[in-house]
């Protein structure tokens, strides 16, 4: 029998919505028989966190998840130790969720320089910079499980990834989240009527949408394997992005009546343009409700 | 002696005090908060609903329908339909019942001589999830409950979708955590009864009445819970005397010098807050029975949180048939929010008691906020001449592994309690 990849799943400061959202890994079963954790935040393993800090145990994988300060400790040692012994070992690591990322909503916490592992926001930080060819990125606030797995897979397989800027995995955030939403004709063809609570409509114009400028697989992974945020009229908050959160977020922020966050890679002019164009063409079907006689 | 317990949503130090060979205190800390109250400081009010389900990643969802509640009760006449009232509730059941299959195959069985069952804590929990996911989009940190309603629109297959993985779920209920129909758990009265059932959780009953423990880690036999909805109602019950008229207003939560965690007590007691709260508050017969048996002890709280997984999923078929799809799921409010100067409270009963969310907006803005959650009731770290409702649960044991354990049938979450 192979041996089982050895993960340390190591929490900062996070909800563990990360943890909670692996749980919802669909093919747990098998996972568990191809990987092991030497530390889980839920899940049992074979050592304490006191073994995990204190001594050094054999392992592959190192998982991070939460932002990251020196001050923060866990078992009374600070992460950032724990992240420098491990990091050594291991084959790679990934930062699991926007905050080991980006630092994300707690960043906000009040650590001292509290940021991502490697990024604080856009910005690419000092610190383990040594580590920038073993990192691999899995934003998402949470991720998705099968992202997150997916890519363990990868590395089990030693499958070289092509990965972003951020060290994110192409696979899955050279997509936008708007791809694949069931609203993108309301989108495609500028129909900027929407109301909280209806199938129709898109929340880009109005409501906070960032779908358009968001790097994700939301929409074409789907969640808990049945649907995504947008589908049900969430507007998306941008969780895979080194912005996030963002400010008010539940309005779309204009300028002269246009979005000041246009999609990722669309110039204002070119935008004008085409809005004025597909305007010109009042399709009925998308002006009434859908499920209209 | 102190101890490190670990896979609590984080941890916490538990330094035992024992005399004659016995535990006499327990000192509870926790180590490290993440100031969600003052990350909210200055926000846009509604930014709040993106936030707070990041307080925690297992009961994000209370934390939603708490905080769009306060909100709500910021606004003088905000209207909101019967239909989005009952989707909430529905989403909120669906967490408290996958926190439920959690906690006990996760948490409780590796206690009983058990391994971890991570697949029985995972297969009914994705399906709670994914019933969460057609409402609200996903699960874990929807925001799909907003000022005013919910966001989504549902269709009859919506509700089918949601009809079969509540059926599942109580399938899996009855093949495996108590082996008998539903309704037959449902309608019985005897707490002993259980012990003569087949599945995991007598299994784990039978564990606790052979270790001779079935009336350990008793508390204050106080109970308080302050959610209501259309299943629960608020209350206190003190020695299975009921009342329901209790305010928030006499809610305290105080500093505590040593931990990040903060006391909370209702008119300068102690009380617990959580499923077997609720249960005594209800007067459900089966725990009523159990607590007339065995007081509130580890053997009636496992069976009271057991036992909702079995009510919660029954009653939510109920409530899916009260929905009238012709209801709009959401009523604009009048007043736009930038314009509103108020406060505002709430209460939810979420997976271990009530979670209270208190709110002060100026101009659309947050200027305060301030979250009380279930753990911190159970586990306020008290004085020796006044502990906690966990600390006096584990006075009187004399060794640390059956104290983690009773700990641990509070079902702490330490990202809950230091936020």
């Amino acid at each position: 029998m192979r041996q089982k990849m050895r993960i340390l799943w190591l929490s900062a400061i996070s909800c563990n919505g990360n943890t909670h959202s692996f749980l919802n890994y669909p093919y747990m079963e098998q996972f568990l028989e191809d990987f092991e954790f030497i530390y889980h935040p839920v899940i049992d393993s074979k050592y304490l966190l006191q073994d995990i800090v204190s001594k050094e145990i054999a392992c592959d994988i190192l998982l991070i998840e939460g932002a990251i300060s020196k001050e923060y400790k866990r078992a009374d040692v600070s992460v950032v130790q724990i992240i420098e012994k491990y990091s050594k070992i291991v084959q790679k690591i990934v930062t699991v969720g926007t905050c080991a990322t980006f630092g994300g909503i707690f960043r906000e916490s009040g650590y001292e320089n509290t940021s991502g592992m490697h990024f604080d926001q856009e910005k690419q930080i000092e610190n383990f910079k040594h580590l920038l060819d073993k990192t691999i990125s899995i934003s998402g606030c949470p991720i998705h499980p099968e992202v997150l797995v997916n890519t363990l897979y990868s590395i089990k397989k030693s499958v070289t990834l092509k990965l972003d800027k951020y060290l994110r995995p192409k696979e899955f955030y050279a997509y936008t989240i708007h791809n694949g939403c069931t609203r993108n004709e309301y989108f495609e063809y500028k129909v900027d009527k929407h109301n909280f609570g209806e199938l129709e409509g898109c929340m880009f114009y109005d409501h906070g949408c960032q779908a358009p400028f968001t790097h994700g697989s939301c929409n074409k992974i789907l969640w808990n394997e049945v649907n995504s945020k947008t589908r049900a009229g969430v507007p998306c908050m941008g969780c895979t992005e080194p912005s996030f959160p963002r400010q008010n977020l539940f309005s779309t922020k204009k300028n002269m009546a246009i979005p000041e966050h246009l999609p990722v890679g669309v110039n204002k002019r070119v935008y004008l343009t085409l809005a004025g164009i597909t305007k010109a063409f009042k399709i009925q079907r998308l002006e009434k409700k859908l499920f209209d006689d | 002696m102190i101890k490190l317990i670990e896979k609590i949503e984080g941890e916490a130090k538990l330094n035992f005090n024992f005399k004659d060979g016995k535990i006499d205190f327990v000192d509870v800390e926790f180590m490290s908060t993440r100031n969600i109250e003052n990350i909210l400081k200055g926000k846009k009010a509604f930014d709040a609903l993106v936030i707070n389900p990041r307080v925690c990643g297992i009961c994000g969802h209370a934390h939603l329908i708490a905080t769009v509640q306060a909100l709500e009760s910021c606004y003088e006449d905000l209207q909101l339909s019967n239909k989005a009232k009952i989707m909430r509730e529905l989403t909120l059941n669906f967490e408290l019942i996958q926190n439920h299959f959690k906690w006990f195959y996760l948490t409780m069985l590796p206690f009983f001589g058990q391994k971890q069952q991570i697949l029985k804590a995972t297969y009914p929990s994705q399906l709670m999830g994914k019933a969460i996911a057609v409402f609200g989009g996903q699960y874990p940190h929807t925001s799909y409950a907003v000022v005013g309603g919910v966001v989504c629109e549902i269709t009859q297959m919506d509700i089918i979708k949601i009809e079969s993985y509540i059926s599942q779920t109580l399938k899996f209920v009855e093949e495996n955590l108590v082996k008998v129909d539903s309704k037959t758990l449902l309608a019985s009265k005897d707490a002993d009864e259980l012990l003569s059932f087949y599945g995991d959780l007598p299994d784990i009953l039978r564990e606790i009445k052979k270790a001779d423990m079935l009336s350990h880690a008793k508390s204050y036999d106080r109970f308080i819970a302050f959610g209501e909805n259309s299943f629960f109602k608020k209350g206190k019950s003190l020695k299975r005397n009921v009342s329901h008229s209790i305010s928030l207003k006499d809610v305290k939560e105080s500093q505590m010098p040593s931990s990040f965690a903060k006391n909370v007590s209702y008119k300068g007691r102690y009380y617990e807050v959580g499923p077997l709260a609720r249960a005594m508050i209800n007067k459900k017969a089966l725990i009523v029975d159990a607590h007339k048996k065995y007081g509130d002890s580890l053997y009636s709280r496992i069976l009271a949180r057991v036992y909702e997984i079995t009510e919660l999923l029954s009653y939510s078929q109920k409530l899916i048939s009260n929905l009238d799809l012709a209801e709009p799921s959401y009523i604009e409010p009048q007043l736009d929010i930038s314009k509103l100067n108020s406060s505002g409270y709430s209460a939810v009963e979420a997976a271990r008691g009530t979670l209270i969310h208190k709110v002060e907006i100026e101009e659309g803005i947050i200027k305060n906020y301030e979250i009380i959650t279930p753990t911190q009731w159970n586990l306020s770290g008290g004085t020796r001449e006044n502990p906690g409702v966990s600390q006096k649960a584990m006075v009187g044991l004399s060794d640390t592994k059956t104290a983690e354990l009773v700990f641990k049938s509070f079902d702490v979450c330490s990202v809950c309690t230091t936020h």
